[in-house]
């Protein structure tokens, strides 16, 4: 377990100071501040609709981040032969893709948490209450850009930087719209449950417009995201395996 | 000698790429060889000739299609093999925003060296490789030699058994591969088990005891240098003096090169002694008397051309 977790070390260690991960804290920050001035809050739910742009800054700058470095971790490690040096000091491939994803997971959770308190902050000051349903919103985003993460990296064990950030675009679009397009958009049909998606992380009408979501919900997710993310780390560890460097 | 006191064990490397039916040639083929404890085994060969790939088998970062791979008498796949292993690829990376001193306490806490040790240690080997106070510095700012010289020292850490080089002379001034002369001599007086793979020749005729030529993915000879490299039947004399040798000696000589007032040339081992008691009456001043080598580039300059490259060679 120590390599997976020094690896993780390394892999935050380098991220904070690259300068993608501040720049899209920065510009969350930014546009969480002029969120409040748009025209459309001069007409009620003013606070339901700046949770809504709360969460999607959320979601929007951390799913920047996790495909900007799950997708090019792993390729730029091989391609510059960093991973050498690790590999070949007895770290199992798996220890090296454990710890990577974990690395970026923590980011990622770090760069939510920020934007979190950044708007909690802006809606305490200008709507006068506490949005701490934010921090539940946080935490479903989190989980998703640990599935995301997972993925992209998984496919940048095989393919190029690009072809996985563009994959891992792909993956969110269908994982999000998997019902939709599985049931034709049909009211009243929902696609069975055995169908894998991403839409058990969306909990932003639950969060913007009502009380938020239930301690089962939350443990539910938190299943669906243990078994993405082991399943996905299962598949990148075989083929990163089979994989000559 | 048995396999348990051996450093390396590598026999009967194969690495195939594609089908050969498909007149694909495998990158490596066959290829044996065996590094003892306190001595320096050389692999040399031109570009392409399976010299990386083998390390990279038995380092774990390609697949052998076959053959055996054994690190201190283990199989080198298990886990623990390659606990005791240090590594230098060719032209080492370290992720540019961490410093000198963050990429070498990674390594030490993968190889799970107490913190204070490893402190120690990690001080000790930036002098060692001429980056004392460079530990701080983000290595994006390292020129080429430094991170070659940062690669030994992480190769360098928590004293390994086994060591494997690859190039490490690669991106050094020439003072630098004299450092790295230096210190794979001190691996080897304190009984490190050391590969090298090469294509300077210079360097390897250096350092080490026995070296083994690959060629398009197989041995092409291997043995003490000595062995390889000394011409038979022939001296190489090299003397200091004004004038021309003398007409008993010159008609003696079968090679010779001539630099300032320094004369060096070859003669049969049977006339060595006549042709030195004529220098001395002749008043010239015997330098050195060796048995006669090639050096490494003309052997294998010799090699490749009783060989010739078929077609479909692994580039």
């Amino acid at each position: 377990m120590r390599p997976v977790l020094v690896i993780a070390r390394a892999v935050v260690a380098d991220a904070i100071r690259r300068k993608v991960v501040w720049m899209v804290i920065v510009f969350a920050g930014l546009l969480a501040i002029v969120a409040p001035s748009l025209p459309s809050y001069g007409v009620g739910v003013v606070d339901a609709v700046f949770r809504e742009v709360a969460i999607s800054l959320m979601y929007a700058s951390s799913l920047v981040v996790t495909i900007a470095l799950a997708a090019t971790r792993v390729p730029g490690e091989v391609e510059r032969r960093t991973v050498f040096g690790l590999l070949s000091r007895d770290v199992r491939r798996w220890q090296y893709l454990a710890g990577t994803w974990l690395g970026i997971f923590l980011v990622t959770g770090a760069v939510i948490a920020a934007s979190t308190v950044v708007t909690i902050a802006i809606g305490g000051v200008v709507y006068g209450s506490l949005m701490t349903r934010l921090v539940m919103a946080a935490f479903a985003v989190w989980l998703e850009m640990g599935v995301v993460g997972a993925f992209g990296m998984a496919l940048s064990t095989r393919v190029g930087a690009v072809t996985s950030s563009v994959g891992a675009l792909v993956f969110v679009f269908v994982g999000h719209s998997i019902s939709t397009l599985y049931t034709g958009g049909a009211a009243n049909v929902s696609a069975p449950s055995y169908i894998p998606s991403l839409e058990m992380f969306d909990v932003v009408n639950a969060v913007s417009h009502g009380t938020g979501y239930s301690g089962v919900y939350a443990l539910t997710m938190l299943t669906a995201f243990v078994a993405w993310v082991a399943i996905l780390l299962l598949v990148a560890t075989r083929v990163f395996q089979a994989r000559d460097l | 000698m048995t396999a348990e006191s051996l450093a390396i064990r590598i026999e009967g490397a194969r690495k195939s790429y594609g089908s050969t039916a498909v007149g694909r040639p495998d990158a490596v083929t066959e290829v044996s060889l065996s590094v003892s404890h306190g001595s320096v085994h050389g692999l040399l060969g031109p570009n392409g000739a399976g010299k990386t790939t083998t390390l990279k088998m038995l380092l774990g970062l390609v697949t052998p299609s076959a053959g055996v791979f054994e690190i201190s008498g283990v199989p080198a796949h298990l886990p623990g093999a390659r606990s005791n292993v240090g590594f230098l690829p060719e032209q080492p990376y370290f992720p540019s925003l961490l410093s000198a001193s963050e990429v070498l306490g990674l390594h030490a806490e993968l190889l799970g060296l107490d913190r204070r040790e490893a402190l120690l240690e990690i001080d000790e080997l930036l002098e060692r490789v001429g980056l004392e106070h460079k530990g701080g510095t983000r290595l994006a700012r390292f020129s080429r030699g430094m991170l070659q010289r940062l690669g030994l020292a992480v190769a360098l850490l928590g004293s390994p058994e086994v060591i494997v080089f690859d190039e490490p002379a690669s991106g050094l001034d020439p003072v630098g591969q004299r450092d790295v002369r230096n210190i794979i001599q001190e691996l080897k007086g304190q009984g490190v088990g050391v590969l090298l793979s090469s294509h300077q020749l210079s360097e390897v005729e250096a350092v080490c005891d026995e070296v083994t030529i690959l060629d398009r993915g197989r041995v092409a000879a291997r043995g003490h240098i000595d062995d390889l490299l000394n011409v038979a039947g022939q001296t190489s004399i090299r003397v200091q003096g004004d004038g021309a040798l003398p007409d008993a000696v010159a008609a003696r000589i079968v090679e010779q090169a001539v630099v300032g007032g320094v004369a060096v040339f070859s003669v049969a081992d049977a006339d060595v002694r006549e042709v030195i008691d004529t220098l001395y009456d002749s008043g010239w001043r015997l330098l050195a008397v060796t048995p006669k080598r090639d050096s490494l580039e003309e052997y294998f300059a010799n090699l490749l051309e009783a060989a010739p490259v078929e077609e479909g060679g692994v580039t």
